[in-house]
């Protein structure tokens, strides 16, 4: 079973911030739920017992 | 081929700035273009053409790279990705590596799509020619590998578009291979009672 | 062993072992092992007593053949709608409700019925049928906005072909537009008219069922007169569109194409190259470009003939000169490009210096733009060329500017597209064109900024579509490291924005290159400053920044 984390993204066009499910190693296009940008800053983990 | 020109490590620039009609013309100021052009570093000589891509377009970059003995090209035109192979081809004919050719997308990217804007984009068109130019000076000749092509075509899909060009390649002496994932071929044609316009079974 | 038949529509049932249809080509029995119960004397294993010849081969498996070919043409069709999820028209609710596709095989010599065109729920001839245009068409609400093309002369050819059989028939067709647009095409919509088939403009809302007679119940706006009309028929045909096959995705990433909004494949050019696929040698026809009915797909399909013969008659083809090459006494054989490299092109060894295999190189530049130490050019887009392109544009007014980098394929050709469209959008941006998205290296982006910039986008190709495997992981990756970079720099990281624009995506660069430009409103002359100073180059620490000036070469051979 691949690992899966709940991870924090940020949209750099609008600012909008979100959580989201990832699977470890997956590979995955992002974009803004809110405004479709693909400018998506994947936040480093705040917690980090998964590491 | 014969290279006519003379390198002499001198950068001698030509730039072709196109109206194309009135496609660019008649958003940008070319005439600004091409002044601006020739401020530009190494740029010997600056030409406007009606159509670049047209004969006598061609023809005056050909004579330009023969008698201005230019070593680098930049048109400032319209998309690379439709007239690069043409002005390539254009002034391998006059003896110079199609790689020393360079373009500025003054249509596609900028008469087309700043209509209202006549000042905005004849700006924009200076700059667009100025980052061609200032590429060009770098620009270096390049030889292309030929590879041969195996003498096979795949088809995928039995339907019958997939059986009509099949066809055509068998006809024309081509070894195919025709790939579908059904047991049969006919593809959803198969599954049609009669077909307009001539009402007569699919098959 | 009973199952529904594929080939009928469900409207009949098949064995196990089966020929699809009389006209099959190969016409042989096939086993679908799906359904089959083996050979096992307990189970089953019928068929192989029967078969005296024996050819039955319960062992035969999937193979996998290998074949070496020179280009490709792409005709892998279609898939019909299916019109379950528009529970308005109780599709799966009334028996007498059905599909254009089940229309076929029931009017077919060859079908369920022999031909005879009987409705399910009795199987009596129905003579009042209503047909329902545009089901899975023109509808963005089901995701399908575009017009599937055929089903409007497909309706009108089922009028004809009930008229022709059953003068009796009274058809009604409800529409928004009939597009009768093709040869001989108008003549057969007013013969259709004249043999009775009352057209109705307006989609219906809903349609009941009568319980006892089964028949339905239409109601329907008349848009012509604006009034409400009820129908009785005793059946109704959704005429339903089509959409973009289901393999669509998996071949579309072998061949790396790309596929418009709509899912179908996007050619290189809309008019100039309508068949030609973007990858070279690969030809696109029929339905998997844009819906289209059968004379076209036939016309289209001997283009793609005739381009795939063009290319395999040339004997050969060349390859652009756009390697990347590695410089062997720079390379500190930290094995950095190897490891990025999409196409397993550069061959490293812990402690040996890299080197690129110019045949399985295709020229994206992931490894020129990783490499730490200016030890890798990539010939004919190399850090020399596009720096001097960043110091051109931002020369002066850097502040005015908005500073794209966009790859060959997709974001630079959605560019185009927005042209070709003319989609307007501000002047303020610059473009520059590289071929991969993974091209654009941390050095170029930081120059930019030096250079002036408020703003700069990195653009590609939609993960799917990435022309170089999946080089653009590598830009999302850098993108990462540099909004960090910024951060810590105390420049505002949002000034760098990255997007995935495909070629047919004209709409979306234009509405990027606004949302740039207003972005580049919010950026003050202080910030323009601070970015400017706070990150300058590192003495020493790579060579693409230094001012470089042009080499021309010495004097070509003469011939």
């Amino acid at each position: 079973m691949a690992e899966t984390t709940i991870e924090t993204f940020r949209c750099m066009m609008c600012g909008h911030e979100y959580q989201e499910p990832v699977v470890k190693c997956e590979d995955k296009e992002r974009s803004c739920p809110k405004c479709r940008s693909n400018s998506i800053r994947h936040l480093k983990k705040r917690v980090t017992k998964e590491d | 081929m014969t290279t006519t020109h003379s390198n002499d490590g001198e950068l001698r620039i030509g730039v072709f700035v196109c109206d194309c009609g009135l496609n660019i013309a008649g958003t940008v100021d070319c005439a600004a273009v091409a002044a601006h052009a020739a401020t530009l570093p190494d740029v010997v000589c600056v030409v406007r053409n009606k159509y670049t891509c047209a004969d006598p377009g061609q023809n005056e970059i050909k004579n330009a790279v023969r008698e201005q003995r230019l070593n680098r090209v930049v048109v400032a035109s319209c998309t690379p990705r439709q007239h690069e192979p043409t002005f390539r081809q254009c002034v391998l004919g006059a003896g110079l590596n199609p790689y020393l050719m360079e373009m500025a997308n003054l249509r596609e990217h900028c008469s087309w799509v700043h209509p209202g804007d006549r000042e905005g984009a004849t700006r924009k068109a200076k700059d667009l020619v100025a980052s061609a130019v200032a590429r060009a000076r770098f620009l270096q000749p390049q030889e292309e590998l030929a590879v041969p092509v195996t003498k096979r075509v795949l088809v995928i899909g039995g339907g019958v578009t997939g059986i009509e060009a099949a066809l055509q390649l068998a006809d024309a002496g081509h070894k195919v291979t025709l790939v579908e994932k059904q047991a049969s071929i006919g593809g959803i044609m198969a599954q049609l009672d009669k077909n307009y316009p001539t009402m007569d079974c699919s098959i | 062993m009973v199952r529904p038949d594929e080939f009928q529509m469900g409207l009949s049932s098949r064995k196990a072992i089966y020929i699809q249809f009389p006209q099959a080509v190969p016409c042989s029995y096939i086993l679908n092992m799906d359904d089959c119960l083996g050979n096992n004397p307990i189970a089953c294993g019928k068929c192989a007593d029967a078969c005296d010849k024996r050819a039955i081969n319960y062992d035969d498996r999937d193979q996998i053949i290998t074949r070496e070919v020179g280009a490709v043409v792409v005709a892998i069709g279609l898939d019909v709608y299916d019109p379950t999820e528009l529970d308005e028209y109780g599709y799966t609710r009334f028996e007498n409700v059905i599909s254009s596709m089940e229309f076929e095989r029931l009017i077919c010599a060859g079908g369920p019925t022999g031909g005879h065109f009987v409705r399910p729920s009795d199987q009596e001839r129905p003579t009042r049928i209503g047909f329902i245009q545009c089901v899975g068409s023109r509808n963005p609400k089901v995701g399908r906005p575009y017009c599937s093309n055929i089903c409007c002369m497909n309706t009108i050819k089922d009028t004809l072909l009930l008229a022709d059989h059953y003068p009796d028939v009274a058809n009604v067709v409800f529409y928004q537009d009939i597009r009768a647009v093709g040869k001989s095409f108008e003549d057969m919509f007013q013969r259709s008219k004249e043999a009775g088939t009352r057209y109705v403009r307006g989609l219906p809302g809903e349609i009941e069922e009568d319980p006892e007679t089964r028949n339905l119940v239409v109601t329907v706006e008349n848009t012509t007169s604006g009034k409400l009309e009820r129908h009785e028929l005793e059946m109704v045909v959704l005429s339903v569109g089509v959409q973009p096959a289901k393999d669509m995705s998996r071949i579309a990433s072998m061949l790396t194409l790309s596929r418009t909004s709509d899912g179908f494949f996007m050619e290189s050019h809309p008019k100039l190259k309508p068949v030609d696929a973007p990858t070279r040698g690969v030809f696109l026809a029929g339905f998997c470009e844009s819906p289209k009915d059968i004379k076209d797909s036939v016309c289209q399909a001997g283009a793609a003939a005739s381009r795939a013969g063009a290319l395999l008659n040339a004997g050969q083809i060349t390859i652009e000169a756009i390697t990347s090459r590695v410089d062997e006494v720079a390379c500190t054989r930290c094995g950095v490009c190897a490891k990025v490299c999409p196409y397993g092109a550069i061959v490293w060894k812990k402690g040996e210096v890299a080197s690129v295999v110019e045949a399985a190189c295709a020229g994206c530049g992931s490894c020129s733009a990783s490499c730490q130490f200016g030890a890798i050019t990539m010939r004919h887009f190399t850090d020399e060329q596009i720096l001097a392109q960043v110091h051109a544009v931002l020369a002066e007014d850097p502040q005015d500017k908005v500073f794209a980098f966009a790859c060959n394929w997709c974001s630079y050709a959605g560019g185009d597209m927005a042209g070709i469209s003319r989609m307007t959008y501000p002047a303020s941006n610059r473009v520059v064109r590289t071929m991969c998205s993974a091209r654009v290296s941390e050095e170029m982006v930081l120059e930019a900024f030096r250079c002036g910039a408020p703003v700069v986008l990195v653009s590609g190709c939609h993960f799917a579509d990435c022309h170089y495997i999946n080089a653009n992981r590598q830009t999302v990756q850098r993108v990462h490291k540099l909004w960090d970079k910024l951060e810590k720099a105390g420049v505002r990281p949002e000034r760098l924005q990255l997007e995935w624009i495909s070629a047919a995506e004209g709409q979306k660069f234009a509405k990027v290159m606004r949302q740039l430009e207003e972005l580049r409103g919010t950026v003050t002359r202080d910030e323009i400053e601070h970015a400017r100073e706070a990150l300058k180059a590192k003495p020493g620490k790579r060579p693409g920044v230094r001012a470089a000036e042009p080499v021309v070469e010495a004097p070509a051979a003469q011939t």
